[in-house]
C-alpha cells in the first residue's frame, strides 16, 4: 500500500500545525455569528447529521459484515479527488453520472448491479465507486447523464472549498468527518476499497466502527462550560 | 491488516498536508466551482421549502459570504425526511444565472432602456389610473401564479378586488388545478385533499392516473417505492396514455387511449357494484348522489359559459347510468382490456387493501377534468376508501404554493380568501378584514385566464400585470395571445428574475427577488404551510413581489390598506390574512411556529396538526363517530354521474396524432430557473418530440433526426427522441414545453373543461412529418 503521495505528507507535519491553528481561527468565526436562529438549526443539522449513522448502525455493520476481506483491502488509483469534485457543483451535490446509459432502462436498480457492491467493470475499464445509500433505488431523481457541457447561459456560481482532509485535533489523532453523513451514513461505501477516491481511503479498513475514533469536525460544537 | 505507527503518521501527515494547501492557497481547489473565499467551515444552513413543484420538500440552504452556496435536504421536514431530487439539490444555482434581471426596464421607442425602480414603479401606477378612467376598473388586471408566495397573492387581490374593485385576478394555477378544485368543490364542498402524505406509509395499493410521478413528484414516488420495499406486498400499478420512467418502475402499467379515462373510472364503479363491493354501511350513512347536465362544450369560443345543474338521484339512477360502462363495452372505447378493468375494481373493491389514488396534470388538464376528479372519487366513496391513513383519493399540485396561494388565498376571479365573491356574506367577511366598503367588491366574476387573455386580445382589457409566471410560453393557442398582448394601446408589466418569452413583450419590466431573497410562505399539496426566511441579500434593485404591488398600491392612494413596513409586513399580512381561516376547519398556524417548523399542516386547532379531514378521529372539526363530510349541508359527499364524452379535438385523416404535453424531471415549467442551473441544462439541454418506435419506421423519421409537428393552429420543428425516457403508444407524440425555442403551445389548442376553466394541454390533434 505504497502510495507515491505519502511523500508529500513527509515534510509537512509541522507545516500542517500551523494549518491547524488557521483552520481553527476561521472556525472561532464561524462561531461568533450573533444570529439567535443559527443555533437552534444548526444544532438540528448536527443532530441530523450525525444520526443517519447511528440510525442505519445495523445496516452499515452489516454491510461491513458482508464485504469481503479482500475488497476492503482492495486499492486502486482509478480515481483522486479531483475527478470526483469535478462530477458536483458543490461539495456534498449529488454527482453526474460520467458514462452513458441508456433512456430505456427498465427497473431504475439495475445502476445498483455495479453501484452497490462495486467492484471492477470490464465495459468501463475502472472499478465501480459505490453508493453510500443503496436503500435509494430511484437513482436518476438526482443523478444526471450530461448531453452538453455548454451552458444555456453563464452563470455566477460560487461555493465554499471542499473540506480539509486531515484535521486531527492533535498531530496523528484521526481526523474528523469533514462532512454531514446525511445520505452519507455508510464510511465504508466511499472510504474503503478499489472503488474509493486514492485520497480518502483509509488505510485500516479492516476497522469496522468507524466512528469509534472519528467524531464530526468541531466547527458545529459548542464548548464545553460547565457554568452553562 | 494492523494500522502501523509509521503509516498513520504518513495518513496524518499527508491530509494535514491536504488541509494546509486548501487553506493557505485558497485559490487552490479541487471542485470545479469558483471559489467564495469564506472557508469550507463558514456555512450555516437554514431552512426553506423548495422552490419547485408541489411537493414541497424542506431544504436546508447552505449560506455562506451571504450567498446561497449548497443544499441538503431536512431531515425534520416529514415531506422528504432529508431526500431532494435533482432540481431541489441544485435549487439555489438558480438565482446565480449571469443574466439576472437586476434593474427595472421601461419600453422607450420600442426599445428597453434601464430606469430606478421608483420611476418604473410610478409609470404602473400612472397607466393604472389613466387605463381604470378611460376603460373602466375591469380593463386592468393581474395575472399571478402558484409560485406566487402567500403574501403576493394575498395583496395582490386585497389591491385588486378589495380596493379597485375589479375580479380581474387570476393565476397560472388556473392551467394547473382549477379541475382539481373544482372538483373538490362538488364532490366535497372543500377544497384540497382530506389526506396527506403519510397516506404513502400506509397504503397497500397505489394507483396513479395519468400521473408520471417518477419524474414530476420524484421524492413521492421514492416514499411509495422505499413503502414497497419495506413490506414486499405493496403494488405501484401505473394507469396512463404513455409509458414513461413511472411506468418502468411499476408493478403493473396499464394504458388508455386518450380521454377514455372516464369511461373506465366509471366501468370500475359499475364492476364494483355489480360484484357487491359497495361498502353500503358508509354509502348509507355518508353518500348522496346527483346528475349534472350532460354535452357540456369545450369553450374554443370567446365569452363562452357554462353553468351545471344538479339533479339529486338514488342508487336505482346510478345503477341504471353505469348500465353503459359494462368493461366489455368500455374496452372497446378505451383500449383496456375488461380483464385490466376488472383487476382495477378487484383492488378497489378488496376490503383488506388500503388504496391511494394520485393525479395531477393528467386528470387535470382535461376538457372534463372536473368530471375525472369526480369520478375516481366515485370509486373511492362507494368502497369508503377515504380519509383514513393509506386509504386516500389524493390529488398532487404541480406548482410550490398552487394550494397555499391561489386556492387558499383565493387568487382567481370568483373567489376571495374565504369563499366567493358571489356570497353576500363572504364579500362582507373580506370588507371588514380589509377596512373597504363592501361595495368595493364587486359580486361578479369577470375572466378566467384563457378568457381573460382573450380580452386582452379583444381590448377588453388593456392593462395586465404579470408576476412571477411566463405566460408567452404557456398559452395554450399560443401565437393568438401573444399577438393580443403586443397590439397597440395594450400595456403589460412583467415582474420577474430572468428574460423570458413575456418579458420580452412586456412595456415595464420589474426586477424581483425570487425565492430565499425575501420572506414568504408557500402552501403544498397537503394542506402544509412552509416559512421561510430571507436567507440571501435580493440582487441589485430586485424587489419582493409582495413589496412591489404595496408600492404601487400606495401609489394609487390605498397607504392606509397598505401601512406595513418593510421590517415586519410579511408578518403582518400573514396576521390579517389569517383571520380569513380562523374555524377549526381552516385554521392556520401561527407565525412563530411556521418560523420554528419545517412547515405545518391546517386546520391548525389547538396546537394539534390535521393530518386526515373528515374522519372524526383525525379531524377536530368533524361531528359524529367517523366521517362527517361537512363541506355540505348535509354532511354528505357526493358521488357524481358523469359520462364519458369525447375530447374537443381528436385525431382524424388530416391530423392522425395525439399530441400530449407536459414537463421532464430536470426542469420546471418553462424553464426559465432550471435551464440556468448547469446540471439541469447538461441533463436535458432542448426539447424533443417523443414518438413511437414503429410510427417513426413508418414516418422514415430516426432518433435526433428533425420532426414537424403541425396542428390546425401552428406548427414546429423539432428533434426526434425514439425509444427515450418516455415511450408513447402509436399514434401519440409527448412534447416537453420547457424550452422557448420550440413554442409547442402555438400547436395546442385552448379547449378548457366548461366547469374548471382549465385547458386541455395533453390532447389535441396533429400531423407528424420528417422534416
Amino acid at each position: 500500500m505504497e502510495k507515491p503521495d505519502y511523500k508529500l505528507g513527509k515534510v509537512t507535519i509541522s507545516f500542517a500545525v500551523i494549518c491547524l491553528l488557521i483552520v481553527m481561527g476561521i472556525i472561532g468565526n464561524g462561531l461568533m455569528g450573533g444570529d439567535d436562529t443559527k443555533s437552534s438549526i444548526q444544532s438540528g443539522v448536527l443532530i441530523a447529521a450525525t444520526a443517519g449513522f447511528d440510525e442505519k448502525g445495523a445496516a452499515n455493520f452489516q454491510r461491513f459484515e458482508s464485504t469481503s476481506l479482500a475488497y476492503l483491502a482492495g486499492t486502486s488509483s482509478d480515481r483522486n479527488l479531483e475527478e470526483f469534485y469535478s462530477r458536483r457543483q458543490y461539495s456534498g451535490s449529488p454527482p453526474f453520472i460520467p458514462h452513458p446509459v441508456d433512456d430505456q432502462f427498465g427497473a431504475e436498480k439495475d445502476c445498483l448491479s455495479c453501484h452497490q457492491n462495486g467492484g471492477y467493470t470490464q465495459k468501463w475499464k475502472r472499478n465501480a465507486p459505490v453508493t453510500p445509500h443503496p436503500e435509494q433505488e430511484m437513482c436518476r431523481q438526482c443523478h444526471m447523464v450530461k448531453k452538453t457541457d455548454q451552458q444555456f447561459v453563464d452563470h455566477d456560481w460560487l461555493s465554499v472549498p471542499p473540506p480539509r482532509l486531515g484535521g486531527s485535533h492533535l498531530p496523528g489523532s484521526p481526523p474528523p468527518f469533514p462532512h454531514p453523513l446525511q445520505m452519507r451514513e455508510n464510511c465504508i461505501a466511499c472510504h474503503v476499497g478499489p472503488g474509493a477516491v486514492t485520497e480518502i481511503r483509509v488505510d485500516h479498513p479492516s476497522r469496522g466502527v468507524c466512528r469509534q475514533c472519528h467524531m464530526p469536525e468541531a466547527a458545529h460544537i459548542e464548548p464545553f462550560d460547565r457554568d452553562s | 491488516m494492523e494500522l502501523s505507527r509509521r503509516s498513520f503518521i504518513k495518513t496524518a501527515a499527508f491530509n494535514s498536508a491536504m488541509a494546509a494547501a486548501a487553506v493557505l492557497f485558497p485559490g487552490v481547489t479541487f471542485g470545479v466551482w469558483k471559489d467564495n473565499n469564506a472557508g469550507s467551515s463558514s456555512i450555516t444552513w437554514k431552512k426553506t421549502p423548495c422552490r419547485f413543484c408541489g411537493t414541497g420538500c424542506g431544504l436546508l440552504v447552505g449560506v455562506s459570504n451571504d450567498r446561497a452556496v449548497a443544499v441538503k435536504g431536512d431531515p425534520n421536514c416529514s415531506v422528504n425526511k432529508g431526500l431532494c431530487c435533482v432540481k431541489g439539490y441544485h435549487s439555489v444555482q438558480a438565482l446565480y444565472g449571469k443574466d439576472r434581471l437586476k434593474t427595472a426596464q421601461i419600453r422607450k421607442k420600442g426599445k428597453l432602456v434601464d430606469v430606478p425602480i421608483s420611476e418604473a414603479l410610478d409609470l404602473i401606477a400612472l397607466k393604472m389610473k389613466e387605463t381604470i378612467k378611460k376603460h373602466g376598473k375591469d380593463s386592468v388586471s393581474i395575472y399571478g401564479s402558484g409560485q406566487w408566495t402567500i403574501p403576493d397573492g394575498y395583496v395582490a387581490s386585497k389591491l385588486f378586488k378589495g380596493c379597485i374593485g375589479t375580479n380581474n385576478v387570476e393565476a397560472n394555477a388556473r392551467l394547473c388545478m382549477a379541475s382539481a378544485v373544482v372538483g373538490f368543490m362538488t364532490t366535497f364542498g372543500l377544497d384540497e385533499p382530506m389526506g396527506c402524505y403519510d397516506d404513502i406509509d400506509h397504503a397497500d395499493v397505489f394507483i396513479t392516473w395519468g400521473n408520471n410521478m417518477a419524474e414530476m413528484h420524484p421524492v413521492l414516488f421514492s416514499r411509495m417505492v422505499a413503502n414497497r420495499k419495506e413490506k414486499k406486498h405493496v403494488k405501484i400499478i401505473d394507469f396512463a396514455t404513455r409509458n414513461t420512467r413511472s411506468s418502468l418502475a411499476s408493478d403493473k402499467s396499464i394504458l388508455f387511449n386518450p380521454q377514455t379515462d372516464l369511461a373506465v373510472a366509471n366501468s370500475i364503479c359499475y364492476e364494483i357494484i355489480r360484484n357487491n363491493w359497495v361498502n353500503w354501511d358508509f354509502v348509507k350513512k355518508h353518500v348522496s348522489f346527483f346528475k349534472g347536465k350532460t354535452d357540456i362544450g369545450y369553450g374554443t369560443e370567446d365569452h363562452f359559459k357554462f353553468t351545471d345543474k344538479l339533479n339529486p338521484v338514488d342508487i336505482d339512477g346510478y345503477k341504471e347510468f353505469l348500465k353503459d360502462y359494462t368493461p366489455e363495452k368500455v374496452e372497446k372505447i378505451s383500449g383496456v382490456s375488461a380483464k385490466d378493468i376488472k383487476y382495477l375494481a378487484s383492488i378497489y373493491g378488496d376490503p383488506t387493501k388500503k388504496v391511494t389514488s394520485f393525479w395531477c396534470m393528467g386528470m387535470n388538464q382535461h376538457t372534463r377534468g372536473t368530471w375525472i376528479n369526480n369520478l375516481v372519487y366515485n370509486i373511492h366513496l362507494l368502497v369508503g376508501k377515504i380519509s383514513s391513513p393509506g386509504n386516500s383519493p389524493f390529488s398532487l399540485t404541480g406548482q410550490p404554493s398552487a394550494c397555499g396561494t391561489v386556492r387558499e388565498v383565493g387568487t382567481l376571479t370568483h373567489a376571495l380568501p374565504k369563499g366567493v365573491v358571489m356570497s353576500a356574506k363572504h364579500r362582507e367577511m373580506a370588507a371588514k378584514i380589509w377596512k373597504v366598503p363592501v361595495e368595493n367588491i364587486d359580486p361578479k366574476p369577470t375572466y378566467h385566464t384563457v378568457e381573460m387573455f382573450r380580452a386582452l386580445d379583444r381590448g377588453d382589457i388593456r392593462f395586465m400585470w404579470i408576476q412571477v409566471t411566463n405566460p408567452m410560453v404557456t398559452m395554450p393557442n399560443l401565437t393568438r395571445y401573444r399577438n393580443g398582448a403586443k397590439k397597440d394601446d395594450r400595456f403589460v408589466v412583467v415582474s420577474d428574475v430572468y428574460p423570458t418569452p413575456t418579458t420580452d413583450i412586456a412595456d415595464v419590466i420589474l426586477p424581483a427577488a425570487m425565492w430565499i431573497e425575501r420572506e414568504g410562505f408557500y402552501g403544498n399539496s397537503e394542506r402544509r404551510t412552509q416559512h421561510f426566511e430571507q436567507i440571501v441579500p435580493a440582487q441589485g434593485d430586485a424587489m419582493c413581489d409582495t413589496w412591489q404591488i404595496i408600492e404601487v398600491a400606495r401609489r394609487l392612494g390605498y397607504q392606509d390598506k397598505f401601512p406595513w413596513s418593510q421590517e415586519n409586513y410579511i408578518e403582518e399580512i400573514w396576521n390579517e390574512y389569517i383571520q380569513f381561516h380562523d374555524t377549526p376547519k381552516h385554521r392556520m398556524a401561527p407565525y412563530s411556529l411556521l418560523k420554528q417548523r419545517s412547515g405545518v399542516q391546517w386546520p391548525f386547532v389547538e396546537g394539534k396538526e390535521t393530518k386526515w379531514r373528515f374522519n372524526a378521529k383525525y379531524d377536530p372539526a368533524a361531528k359524529g363517530k367517523d366521517f362527517d363530510f361537512y363541506g355540505k349541508p348535509d354532511h354528505r359527499a357526493r358521488i357524481l354521474l358523469r359520462p364519458y364524452e369525447p375530447a374537443a379535438e381528436f385525431p382524424d385523416r388530416d391530423y392522425p396524432f395525439w399530441l400530449n404535453t407536459g414537463r421532464v424531471l430536470e426542469h420546471w415549467h418553462t424553464g426559465s430557473m432550471t435551464r440556468r442551473v448547469p446540471i439541469l441544462h447538461a441533463a436535458v439541454p432542448e426539447a424533443f418530440v417523443e414518438i413511437n418506435a414503429k410510427d417513426a419506421a413508418n414516418l422514415g423519421i430516426v432518433n435526433d433526426g428533425k420532426v414537424k409537428i403541425s396542428s390546425r393552429r401552428g406548427s414546429v420543428v423539432m428533434k426526434a427522441s425514439i425509444n427515450g425516457r418516455g415511450n408513447p403508444p402509436m399514434g401519440m407524440v409527448f412534447v416537453p414545453f420547457f424550452d422557448e425555442s420550440y413554442l409547442i403551445n402555438e400547436v395546442t389548442l385552448d379547449a378548457f373543461c366548461p366547469m374548471s376553466k382549465q385547458p386541455d394541454y395533453k390532447k389535441c390533434a396533429v400531423k407528424i412529418e420528417r422534416v
